[in-house]
């Protein structure tokens, strides 16, 4: 029963709003004896992962309660064909059950399709989707063997979004990687040279770019992802891929400096450039 | 009945109802549903604070001016928006232009038609959302760092950022709340921006090219070649344009009375065609980022049954529209993978900015670029009367005079400098401009 002397006992977190708190607030690991289900190894990392997560800045903007109502999973269009659900996750954060997020963490969290209904839907005003966001950038920064699965297919998409700033490039759609888009996409494969020059616009004429950026551009948006810290994450994901990227950006930098340092100068001469750095 | 007793009655009936009453500490609950319906940090809308730290120096904001010729239209929560209609800046989309060319060019095609002003330049990398979305791959201040050094290239040109990508003008207002909003954010993006030679600039708004077009629509649709009066056009609202960040989204009374978005609804309506609806009018198309690259089961499955089978049995649609890469890419190659089960759906799908280029009698091919699509587009075409095989043949003969060189490409404004796919110089606005 409601009475004064239970709602007196709420924690000063506004999350545990309503009288439920004793079933939906977090119970002690003795209690619960789950953490032990853990394999030994796997203890201290998901303990550290999931203080790591509650430590970041957006943890408690994003998650400010839950009733259990279920609104977030009956959108879902990931719950509709996996066995995923953002209650199920929420419940898990709200009850500190560290075990469970784990294994929500390792299973689960990539289904997610990142479509916001969730949140654009949920009655307490949780960010579902963001929190689903800090999980994965988490599994990336811990460098959890889920997130290298699945990164793994994803390589050369990190490659061209970190080195040129363009997520994808037209000549990715190759017949056997893409024989479900139907046969226009295999014509358009065969002959994508022409069908570029036939695009009316100068920077959207290349096979390996989605438009041309300029060297400077490229070279800005890798000084930002190193010094973010991106980088670092990479490193321990695919260290082949950091140190290609390394590379990469040393040669471009020094290029760049190289011709900015001609230009200011007054001794660029604008015809002994290639058409495209890219070809340099 | 005596008014004791009445009163005496009311109390015990109140108590019957509500028995915990009495023990309630109600400056409690309404607290709590304060925090409930308020929003996390307790501002009706971000742009105060923006406006704020401006006034304090901690960022520079780049205004919406006259010169922009704006239009005010209205928020989900009813507060104004302003979106700028000439003096654009393009954002581009990483998506449109790898695999549908078609959508930013019928953009272009459609400002030059209505004498907009405009700049395209090489100086512009995409949002990283899609990246962020689908592999978590990135951390906030790189993608504050990210979105900042986009707008500062928009904010030296004086010309206003116009978003071509859904994902990235949802993704953009999730990074300027967090920019705006979180001071360690601030602190840990300046020395980075400063390393570039840059400072954090923030627009005003943030404005996606779909709510340019619904603004500008009315005023397109004069220009009009074809009648649509007898097409049936089926709308898929991105999410990203009104899940994320939904208080930035416009409405308009006028469609659905205010119950949808009015962008790109509001824009087919303008161009005379008849709006159908479908049960899952709300759902996504599928594309969910990594799954549309890596995990395709998933995308095709659900871009047809959730979207393209009730829009066309639901709502007998002629055209699906849509204002967003995912979306157009999702909906469009969904279709043909069904015959493996004997699905065999057709629905020809365009972007708002293609469908409404069409209407105005751009070139299918070279403008609208629609032989990128996998659905049949043609089909459409013929059925609002535009005479597909006269332009197709054309196209062919151009392609073929590309091949063997006797054709040089053709431009929507003019060509790049070659110095300009190197630096970002500061006279090139001036170059640009003074050539057109």
């Amino acid at each position: 029963m409601v009475n004064k002397a239970l709602l007196s006992t709420l924690p000063d977190d506004p999350r545990y709003l309503d009288a439920s708190y004793n079933v939906q607030g977090p119970l002690p690991e003795e209690d619960r004896n789950l953490l032990s289900n853990l394999k030994p190894e796997e203890r201290e990392l998901a303990k550290q992962f999931w203080e790591a997560v509650k430590s970041d800045f957006r943890f408690n903007e994003y998650l400010r309660g839950c009733l259990n109502c279920g609104v977030c999973t009956s959108g879902c269009p990931a719950a509709k064909f996996y066995d995923f659900g953002p209650r199920e996750m929420i419940q898990y954060m709200m009850r500190n059950e560290v075990d469970k997020i784990w294994e929500f963490v390792n299973k689960k969290v990539w289904a997610c399709v990142q479509c916001y209904t969730c949140s654009m839907r949920c009655p307490f005003n949780n960010e579902i989707a963001g929190l689903i966001m800090l999980l994965r950038e988490y599994a990336v920064k811990f460098a959890l063997p889920s997130a290298k699965e699945v990164l793994a297919p994803y390589r050369r998409v990190l490659l061209t979004v970190i080195t040129m700033g363009n997520q994808v490039t037209p000549d990715m759609i190759q017949p056997d990687a893409f024989p479900d888009w139907g046969p226009q996409a295999v014509e358009e494969s065969k002959n994508m040279d022409v069908y570029r020059k036939a695009i009316p616009v100068d920077l959207l004429q290349r096979t390996d770019i989605g438009w041309h950026s300029s060297l400077q551009t490229a070279v800005e948006i890798m000084t930002i992802f190193i010094e973010s810290g991106v980088l670092d994450s990479i490193k321990k994901i695919d260290k082949d891929l950091y140190d290609m990227i390394m590379d990469i950006y040393e040669e471009r930098k020094q290029t760049l400096e190289e011709i900015k340092e001609k230009w200011k100068k007054g001794e660029l001469k604008e015809e002994d450039l290639p058409d495209s750095w890219l070809e340099l | 009945m005596s008014v004791q007793s009445v009163e005496k009655k009311l109390e015990e009936e109140i108590k019957s109802e509500f028995p915990y009453a009495d023990n309630v500490d109600w400056n409690e609950v309404y607290q709590r549903i304060i925090y409930r319906y308020s929003t996390p940090h307790g501002l009706q809308h971000v742009k105060e604070e923006l406006y704020k730290l401006e006034d304090e120096g901690e960022i520079i904001v780049h205004h919406i001016k006259p010169e922009n010729n704006p239009v005010e239209v209205q928020t989900l929560n009813g507060f104004p928006k302003k979106i700028p209609t000439t003096k654009l800046w393009h954002h581009k989309s990483c998506g449109q232009c790898g695999h549908i060319p078609g959508y930013p060019t019928s953009v272009f095609w459609m400002m030059n038609k209505l004498e907009v002003d405009y700049l395209d330049e090489p100086h512009q990398t995409s949002c990283t959302g899609w990246n962020y979305h689908a592999s978590g791959a990135s951390n906030p201040v790189a993608l504050a760092g990210v979105f900042v050094r986009n707008m500062w290239r928009a904010y030296e040109t004086g010309y206003y950022p116009l978003i071509h990508c859904g994902t990235s003008f949802g993704h953009y207002k999730e990074v300027r709340n967090m920019i705006i909003l979180h001071k360690e954010i601030r602190e840990k993006l300046r020395p980075i921006m400063r390393k570039l030679g840059m400072d954090i600039v923030i627009p005003e708004e943030i404005v996606h090219y779909s709510e340019w077009l619904f603004v500008m629509s009315k005023k397109a649709a004069q220009q009009k070649k074809y009648d649509l009066s007898n097409i049936k056009a089926a709308v898929h609202t991105p999410c990203h344009v009104y899940k994320l960040v939904p208080e930035d989204t416009i409405y308009d009374p006028a469609v659905y009375q205010g119950r949808r978005p009015a962008a790109p609804t509001g824009t087919v309506m303008n161009f005379g065609a008849k709006i159908v609806d479908y049960s899952t009018w709300w759902d996504c198309c599928g594309f969910g980022f990594r799954h549309i690259l890596t995990e395709r089961e998933f995308s095709r499955s659900f871009a047809l049954f959730k979207k393209v089978i009730p829009a066309v049995e639901e709502g007998h649609a002629d055209v699906f529209v849509t204002s967003d890469t995912g979306c157009v890419t999702t909906l469009d190659k969904s279709q043909w993978v069904g015959k493996a089960h004997g699905l065999n759906y057709n629905l020809p799908v365009l972007s708002d900015a293609q469908f409404a280029a069409i209407a105005m009698g751009a070139d299918p091919y070279l403008i609208a670029q629609i032989h990128w699509h996998a659905t049949d587009v043609e089909g459409f075409l013929r059925k609002i009367g535009v005479p597909v095989d006269d332009y197709k043949e054309k196209f062919l003969q151009y392609l073929q005079d590309l091949r063997e060189g006797k054709a040089e490409p053709q431009y929507l404004y003019p060509k790049h400098r070659k110095i300009d796919f190197y630096l970002a110089l500061p006279d090139r606005v001036k170059w640009y401009k003074g050539n057109k």
